[in-house]
């Protein structure tokens, strides 16, 4: 992976280090990568974050950014001390400024101004989804790859084509991290949302045996999740305290949307007939959509990757590693132009690293 | 029966197309398998129904002149339909070799044709170039897959195709994708039976329902001011 930065980088003496932070949404998180010019080699050195969790109901915007406030200098300290560097070291700070929460993109667009105007750093603005997809790419060695990226703000399956991610097909309403999210928050399991690394989603399937049918709706690659959740949520009402007959809620709204997000999937691995699939975001660490997944590029002979639980959710270290791209890119922006942009679609934005 | 299986011609996402000949002419079969990922009563209900909808589908677009292929045997049981066997690549092998004349020929037959089919009442519901067939030597395209179609009157289906072909051109070949939306329209314009302007219009709604669509974000503002 690392020679394709050789020849831009050129003949670099010195270490180069980006720090990246990340604030979307629930997580305030710091990564550090090194770049050692001697072994030319990439490298995560740090990767610290605190995770915002509602006492009840979903995220609050405000109360996520204040908990972000609160946390940022601790989070940023513990980051630099487990890189083992000084904020003098770092060549250039990058920072996710889209899409997301505004009042939780702010907190980190702030600091990320503060760090690039005070200690004369370059200020490189990432984009969320496409850091999902690099850090995936990086960990794998993942060239070419279909890109499944699930979590509780995405769902989308995408291709890299003349230097832009594209969007093979996506959800029309809510993304399937927040279908699980609001089901389980309405028949009253969550929060908390995980436990012990385990969504309640499959902490509730665990109880039941049956599979029911439940709405069904693929357009094409386009998914449709609105549908899937009022049915399973007039289900749920009536058996309230059956314990068995909600699992099988559970399990069948779980099944039935997994079954749609693969079969999207494999249809546009047919379309496209790459080699390899990279499932990323939050949703990647579920065991269920992984075993499925598995079974799939199976049948078409493709290699399947998906990112551990800890780059699987938001985390700083991904942002950082999108920001030493755009940094050898020499893409990087004045700190007072660095606004925030809560809406930033992934095929927006022109990257070129990617092959035309 | 006189079938002779000849060799796996394709394997589709959803089913496999085997080459054959049936009294003396050339078929497909398509046999839609079992998925190993799919629950297995859900599977079975799959299989069935998609099954059924693309026979009947075929062949009332085929007894109306729409160039798909002739479905002549169907067996739901087993999920097996016995077709005509179309010569012709697909689309999205041609697209990035095609010149823009070329394109535009395709895309306006590609128009029509569909044009012909929302007249009908019927959407395809997977309009995407690996679902398009080119026959180079006389030009003509066919279209097929029809798992997923099925009979509206709501332009939202008729929408959705369209929605659903930008969008492939634009992950395969997206510097084509003004050439081709034109002649699509052109043609598109002289079959279809309603209002053009209103499907395009909600093509337009469908792409802006996208997440993270900014327009959408200034649209509403828009609104609010009006409002105030």
């Amino acid at each position: 992976m690392i020679n394709m930065y050789g020849d831009i980088l050129g003949n670099v003496k010195d270490n180069i280090y980006i720090l990246g932070i990340e604030s979307t949404s629930h997580t305030f998180g710091i990564g550090v990568v090194e770049y050692n010019a001697r072994e030319e080699s990439l490298k995560i050195i740090a990767n610290e974050y605190d995770r915002y969790v509602p006492m009840k109901g979903g995220i609050h915007p405000r109360e996520a950014a204040l908990h972000h406030t609160r946390t940022a200098p601790q989070v940023l300290r513990k980051a630099l001390e487990r890189a083992g560097i000084k904020i003098a070291d770092v060549n250039a700070v990058a920072v996710a400024l889209g899409p997301g929460l505004g009042p939780c993109l702010r907190v980190g667009a702030s600091l990320a101004r503060f760090l690039a105007s005070y200690y004369k750093l370059k200020l490189i603005p990432v984009n969320h989804a496409v850091a999902h997809i690099e850090i995936g790419k990086y960990l794998f060695n993942f060239k070419d790859p279909l890109i499944i990226y699930v979590s509780g703000g995405n769902t989308l399956i995408a291709i890299q084509k003349k230097k832009k991610y594209r969007i093979l097909g996506e959800t029309l309403d809510i993304p399937l991290g927040n279908l699980f999210d609001t089901f389980t928050r309405e028949i009253g399991l969550s929060p908390p949302y995980v436990v012990n690394g385990k969504h309640q989603i499959d902490i509730c399937a665990e109880w039941g045996k049956e599979f029911i049918p439940l709405p069904y709706t693929v357009k094409g690659s386009d998914l449709s999740f609105s549908g899937l959740l009022t049915a399973a949520l007039i289900q749920a009402k009536k058996y309230k305290n059956n314990k068995e007959k909600l699992g099988n809620i559970c399990l069948s709204l779980r099944e039935t949307a997994f079954n749609m997000l693969v079969e999207v999937a494999e249809r546009s691995l047919v379309l496209t007939g790459k080699k390899e699939v990279l499932l990323v975001g939050g949703v990647a660490s579920n065991k269920y959509l992984r075993e499925k997944l598995i079974a799939m590029t199976r049948v078409h002979g493709a290699r399947y990757a998906g990112t551990p639980p800890e780059y699987a959710g938001d985390n700083g270290a991904m942002i950082a590693l999108t920001g030493f791209l755009s940094y050898v890119h020499n893409i990087h922006i004045e700190p007072e132009k660095a606004f925030i942009r809560q809406r930033w679609r992934l095929d927006e934005v022109e990257l070129p690293w990617l092959p035309n | 029966m006189a079938t002779q299986l000849v060799n796996v011609l394709d394997k589709g996402a959803e089913s496999v197309i085997i080459q054959g000949e049936l009294l003396g002419k050339k078929i497909i079969v398509k046999y839609r398998v079992k998925k190993p990922y799919r629950h297995p009563k859900f599977d079975e209900i799959f299989r069935k129904t998609r099954t059924k909808t693309e026979a009947k589908i075929l062949s009332e677009l085929y007894m109306n002149k729409v160039n798909v292929p002739a479905p002549l045997i169907v067996d739901l049981k087993n999920s097996i339909i016995i077709m005509e066997h179309i010569e012709g690549h697909k689309l999205s092998d041609l697209i990035e070799y095609m010149n823009i004349e070329e394109l535009k020929t395709i895309a306006y037959q590609l128009g029509l044709q569909t044009g012909i089919m929302h007249s009908l009442n019927i959407y395809h519901g997977d309009l995407t170039l690996a679902n398009i067939l080119v026959n180079k030597s006389n030009k003509k395209i066919y279209i097929i897959d029809f798992g997923l179609a099925g009979y509206s009157r709501d332009i939202e289906e008729y929408a959705i195709d369209i929605h659903l072909l930008k969008r492939s051109i634009l992950a395969l070949a997206p510097d084509k994708l003004d050439v081709f939306m034109e002649g699509f329209i052109k043609g598109y314009s002289e079959s279809y039976h309603g209002n053009v302007h209103e499907v395009l219009q909600r093509v337009e709604e469908i792409r802006l329902r996208g997440r993270y669509v900014e327009e959408r974000l200034k649209k509403k503002m828009l609104r609010d001011k009006y409002i105030e």
